[in-house]
């Protein structure tokens, strides 16, 4: 335990070291957001309710939606393709604590880092030129620690899953872009899916995206009822399980590939 | 050939506070350091020298020789190449000078060798004729012609080098930089950087300016040598000057039969171990069949020799001072 | 003049080299293209599905309709795949800079941003021009154009301005590196906004942020005001055949400042090692 305490440390002075990127991150973040909130403010122009919610409550969804794309961000996928390019796998595999492990304590580090450098400052730029974004009702509170919670592991699984992919076919670069499509356009990111077709929306139900972004998002705005929200961290937490068992039998088989083929 | 003029290079260097604090400070404050990397240097290079620039790491020989091929912009000082002002005329004066830096490439990792010469003909609207020719030169030193067909990445390293080398060649440039070229070779691979660059030399009248750490670059190739610490010039000669103007003495060995050993008046004994004693003496005083004699005079002497200061002794007393 | 045109020849010669090496890459690496002909394409098909469930939730976009909205689309994002093509090497100008990687171009007789665009020329980016043809044909279709040979010259010459803006964009963001000596990719970043700000009309964003985005980061000139010039939408703003020509100019004018701050950073560039 130690030593991934280590690791999340050295990650966080890594992740502070470079304060250019640190402001120009805040400034590009900034800049997304405030246009977003320009551009939803525009849509509900001459509509005070769209899809059974208001501009008010839109916004607020921008601007947590910018925080957590903050909390959201791993670096997993590229670490295991840069590993595997290196070649430096089975070293990496021999070491006394396990990779993937080591990778997520990385991924912790940033946010960690983040959470401060990012998530703080375009929190208090949002509630002055947007609004403050309250949440609908505060006893949903504790739902939406947990979702947020499961978001971020769903998240970092798939990143984790779509990296191993390097381990058979090593350029996965195309591969994350396609992850980070689909994630982008179809996790409710930007737009939630509530304004799809229904029989789209249906489907992206079914997928693990929107449990990613929209549904800490609707139960912070408070779309739905309980009694949804509820049925939504539910299926949140199906896909969790069966993405954790995916990851744990593929990492089994990744490492036993790595140490027959030494790499 | 080369005129280097009042050169110098100012950098601004981060200064970072060590962990989790520092980092944090960092990002709020952060302090700069101003490094004199080279100071105010003059000299000058006819054509078809090889000159060796030596010195520690971070002695600012790299920077100066990346302002002397236009790579870096001197904070003051100019650089002349054939006459012209490098900084000022970058495109016209580069088509004189070729470059090889160290362990960064201009090949193409992805393509055959070939593709990488193809596309540097084109840069520099080289003929195909004289690209033939030059091409048969370089296959004759390097045996570079095997070598076009195969994709860079399946290269070695001596291989790249190889390549490198040729491709800074292509052109005919008058004058050749090479940033420590050996580094990393194996002893065949560096055997033919050396033979390479003493042909291109005799051939071409090539001028070669290279930086290197490596003690055989410097006896096999370098007529001259600039030595360079904390960006000033140290000494500039070539090696048997700077060997007397620094180094002007010589140490001699004798073996006695016992462990008695006698001073003399011209020489300190600097060292004294069982039967053996080492005597140093200035070459300008006196020589050493004189000691031996006057030595022998006193007890008998079993075995005499000499030792020379060389190139090492240069380095460290340079790199000392 | 004789020399000018000379040295042109030369570019020109040296630009078809690099084009056929970049051919070979592909060739070497034929997985990879697989990857980006399936991932652009569904960037931008998912990207314009997206427009069509607004259009289908809020009605018209400030008074743009389906078909202009599809127009203003396929000109934002063939522009992109151009600049793409060209230019993408800006946006990892940071990683350049830190690992010394210009010496090279700067030992080589041609300018330096020359060949730093134009030998890593990346002809991947024609994946994503793709998309971009065939949702600007749909917008023609939607909104009955009569296609004459002045609304082509229009076109080829906005996408050129366009284009030439959007280089000039990454290649001032690329040039702080210098300064800033630190590899940062915001390439990420600037795609997001410069969808939000060339794929929707900018006269939906407040007086402010429009006066921004026409005279400071004239991103505005990109797609919105030569395409409602071309469509006739949103009058009020700029009418006239010439306007696509404006597109061009500004591209000019924001290629020629980047350059400028490039050059000058140029003189900062400190290499790598000692």
């Amino acid at each position: 335990m130690k030593k991934y305490f280590y690791i999340i440390k050295t990650q966080i002075i890594k992740t502070m070291t470079y304060e250019f990127n640190v402001y120009g991150n805040i400034i590009m973040q900034t800049i997304i957001m405030i246009t977003s909130a320009y551009f939803w403010k525009a849509l509900y122009r001459n509509q005070d309710n769209v899809g059974g919610v208001d501009a008010d409550s839109m916004l607020t969804y921008i601007i947590i939606s910018s925080l957590l794309s903050v909390l959201l961000i791993t670096n997993v996928e590229k670490r295991i393709e840069q590993s595997v390019i290196k070649g430096t796998v089975a070293t990496d595999m021999m070491r006394p604590i396990n990779v993937f492990g080591g990778y997520f304590a990385e991924d912790i580090g940033s946010i960690i880092a983040l959470f401060f450098q990012n998530m703080l400052p375009i929190f208090i730029i949002g509630s002055i030129f947007i609004k403050v974004p309250k949440m609908a009702d505060i006893t949903a509170l504790p739902l939406f620690i947990i979702s947020v919670v499961e978001s971020f592991l769903i998240n970092w699984l798939i990143a984790a899953l779509f990296g191993m992919i390097a381990f058979t076919a090593i350029n996965i670069d195309a591969l994350i872009q396609v992850k980070k499509h689909l994630l982008r356009l179809l996790s409710g990111s930007i737009i939630p899916v509530w304004f799809f077709p229904e029989k789209v929306a249906n489907v992206l139900e079914v997928l693990p995206f929107v449990y990613i972004y929209q549904l800490p998002l609707s139960i912070y705005i408070g779309k739905g009822d309980r009694a949804d929200q509820i049925r939504g961290m539910e299926i949140q937490f199906v896909w969790l399980v069966i993405l954790a068992a995916i990851f744990l039998y593929a990492q089994k088989r990744a490492t036993r590939k790595v140490m027959v083929q030494g790499g | 050939m080369i005129s280097v003029e009042n050169l110098s290079k100012d950098y601004l260097l981060k200064k970072k506070a060590p962990g989790l604090s520092g980092a944090l400070k960092g990002l709020v404050k952060r302090k700069y350091e101003e490094i004199h990397a080279v100071k105010d240097l003059s000299f000058h290079i006819d054509e078809g020298e090889i000159v060796g620039f030596i010195g520690p790491n971070g002695a600012g020989k790299s920077t100066t020789i990346k302002m002397m091929a236009g790579i870096l912009t001197p904070t003051s000082g100019n650089v002349f190449i054939n006459g012209e002002d490098i900084t000022k005329h970058r495109k016209e004066v580069v088509r004189n000078i070729g470059v090889v830096f160290g362990q960064r490439s201009q090949l193409n990792w992805d393509l055959r060798l070939g593709e990488s010469f193809e596309l540097l003909k084109h840069i520099y609207q080289i003929k195909q004729k004289d690209y033939e020719a030059t091409l048969d030169v370089m296959d004759e030193i390097l045996g570079i012609r095997e070598l076009l067909d195969k994709p860079v990445r399946q290269m070695s390293l001596g291989q790249r080098v190889k390549g490198d080398l040729v491709a800074a060649m292509l052109h005919s440039p008058k004058v050749l930089f090479l940033d420590e070229p050996t580094i990393g070779l194996d002893v065949s691979s560096k055997f033919a950087l050396r033979t390479f660059i003493k042909e291109i030399n005799k051939i071409k009248k090539t001028t070669v300016i290279l930086t290197t750490h490596d003690l055989g670059d410097i006896e096999e190739l370098c007529e001259r040598l600039i030595i360079i610490n904390h960006g000033v010039m140290m000494e500039d000669g070539n090696l048997s000057q700077i060997v007397d103007r620094i180094a002007p003495y010589k140490t001699l060995v004798v073996e006695y039969y016992d462990d008695i050993a006698p001073e003399h008046v011209r020489c300190e004994m600097i060292e004294h171990e069982g039967n053996i004693a080492k005597y140093k003496f200035m070459k300008q005083e006196t020589t050493a069949a004189e000691i031996i004699a006057d030595l022998s005079k006193e007890k008998n002497i079993k075995d005499v020799s000499i030792e020379e200061a060389g190139i090492d002794d240069i380095i460290k007393i340079a790199y000392g001072a | 003049m004789k020399k000018g045109f000379k040295e042109l020849c030369h570019y020109m010669d040296v630009t078809g080299q690099c084009i056929k090496m970049a051919f070979m890459t592909i060739i070497e690496y034929p997985s990879s293209i697989a990857g980006w002909l399936i991932s652009n394409p569904l960037q931008f098909i998912m990207g314009f599905a997206i427009i069509k469930f607004v259009v289908e939730s809020f009605g018209e976009i400030n008074g743009w309709n389906y078909g202009q909205l599809a127009f203003l689309y396929g000109i934002s994002v063939i522009s992109h795949a151009l600049s793409m093509i060209f230019f993408v090497q800006g946006w990892f100008m940071g990683y350049y800079v830190i690992y010394g990687d210009f010496d090279k171009y700067l030992t080589r007789p041609l300018g330096v941003l020359y060949q730093f665009f134009f030998t890593n020329i990346n002809i991947f980016g024609i994946t994503d021009l793709i998309p971009g043809i065939i949702v600007f044909i749909y917008g023609c279709v939607k909104c009955q154009l009569a296609i004459t040979p002045l609304f082509l010259v229009q076109v080829i010459i906005m996408l050129v301005g366009a284009t030439l803006i959007r280089g000039g964009i990454y290649i001032l963001i690329g040039s702080t590196s210098f300064h800033t000596r630190s590899a940062v990719d915001f390439g990420q970043y600037t795609q997001e906004i410069m969808d939000k700000t060339t794929m929707y009309p900018i006269s939906m964003y407040p007086e402010s942020m429009q006066f921004i985005l026409t005279y400071l980061i004239p991103v505005g000139w990109v797609s919105f005001y030569p395409v409602s010039s071309l469509l006739g939408v949103d009058n009020s703003v700029l009418n006239g055949l010439a306007v696509p020509f404006v597109t061009l100019l500004v591209g000019f004018i924001v290629m020629a400042l980047a350059g400028a701050y490039f050059t000058s950073g140029l003189k900062k560039y400190e290499s790598a090692g000692n």
